[in-house]
């Protein structure tokens, strides 16, 4: 990972630490890994996304772990230059700064947490549609829900995932929804 | 998407040779419903059952699932309009049967073309519990309320072939997240009546 890391310019890699610490603050639901992959990408830097997932990966147990040990700057400092595979200066210094500015405020959070063996729902989004033709009917008028839902996987990594529903099937999904509600309610 | 050729309706006479009206039938939905990739095979399954050379089967095997796929496009649901593609020296009572064997499933081969349509990953399945968390290594008790829900989504049918590919999302709801989600599914609803009052 170490060697990725040096591909990434220093302006997203702090990016990267500060979405990370935000995210271990339950500041933000999660990190946009895909889209901050986009930018790296745009601007000319050949990275993909498994590679950057990785790196996130890797930045979010450090930084957990350092706030689980209360470590000082110095001493995560430290545990990093005597890691196997040394980081690149700049990135150092980074983690540095947002360790500085950012770590301590990492309290072992005295919330429910996340259990995180499943993704958290982040964000929906929809789009009503009618399909009126196709390759095997002239004339459909089919009408159709697409939903988008955003979740943060367990390593609070964003991803979307979209797919389509009948009339019907959509439905059914509201009335089972309302039906968690109400249940939510009465436990 | 299959045009009707004009070789068509000459290889579709082979059908005289079938041994019965459902063997018939039997033959023009799996016409329909293959891919035209499947055909080859198909054909050579027919093969036997008609007693035909291995092209002439290829030939009408063709030939129905290019007329049913037609019929389906078009959208026919008179006899007249079926009737209408044949041409006239077209054999009376074979043209009479496959016109019934058509209108009879047109409906069924309209939904299944819809089902496979392109489209994005479709909904399959949904299950869901609520749970109660009570404790965690960092809080010793709490009464957290929280919903798991799983769905099961299928990949693009027609990506997939025969295969489909079916993956499990599995996500967490809190009261408030699940409270986001039920309002924007109530504004689908709300625009679906819309939609159904005009």
């Amino acid at each position: 990972a170490a060697d990725k890391i040096r591909l990434i310019p220093q302006d997203f890699f702090a990016e990267l630490c500060e979405q990370i610490i935000q995210h271990l603050n339950h500041k933000i639901p999660g990190i946009n890994t895909a889209e901050l992959c986009q930018r790296i990408q745009t601007s000319g830097v050949d990275i993909n996304i498994g590679d950057l997932a990785k790196i996130a990966n890797t930045l979010s147990f450090l930084f957990s772990t350092a706030a689980r040990n209360n470590l000082s700057t110095e001493e995560l400092v430290t545990t990093l230059g005597s890691g196997v595979s040394t980081l690149p200066k700049h990135a150092v210094q980074v983690i540095r700064h947002v360790w500085n500015e950012q770590g301590k405020a990492i309290a072992v959070s005295e919330e429910e947490g996340n259990m995180a063996t499943v993704g958290q729902f982040v964000d929906m989004k929809w789009k009503l549609g009618v399909a009126m033709s196709s390759d095997t009917c002239r004339s459909l008028k089919y009408p159709y829900v697409t939903v988008t839902l955003t979740v943060a996987d367990p390593s609070g990594q964003i991803t979307d995932k979209s797919f389509e529903m009948t009339i019907p099937q959509f439905k059914n999904f509201f009335r089972q929804f309302k039906e968690m509600a109400s249940v939510l309610e009465t436990v | 998407m299959a045009a009707l050729r004009d070789g068509d309706f000459a290889a579709l006479q082979i059908l005289l040779k079938a041994p019965s009206k459902d063997a018939v039938r039997q033959l023009c939905q799996e016409c329909f419903s293959s891919p035209p990739a499947a055909l080859g095979p198909l054909a050579q399954r027919a093969c036997p059952g008609l007693a035909v050379s291995a092209q002439e089967a290829e030939q009408l095997v063709s030939a129905l699932h290019n007329l049913t796929r037609h019929v389906v496009y078009r959208g026919f649901t008179r006899a007249e309009d079926i009737l209408c593609l044949f041409p006239e020296n077209f054999h009376q009572n074979l043209k009479n049967l496959l016109t019934k064997i058509i209108l009879e499933n047109t409906s069924a081969w309209r939904n299944e073309a819809q089902a496979s349509q392109i489209s994005l990953p479709r909904l399959v399945d949904m299950d869901w519990r609520v749970d109660i968390k009570t404790s965690s290594d960092s809080i010793a008790r709490m009464a957290v309320p929280t919903c798991l829900l799983q769905l099961k989504i299928q990949e693009d049918a027609a990506l997939c072939g025969n295969n489909p590919v079916v993956s499990a999302l599995t996500v967490e709801l809190s009261k408030e997240t699940l409270d986001t989600m039920l309002e924007g599914l109530g504004r689908i609803r709300d625009q679906l009546s819309a939609v159904a009052n005009k």
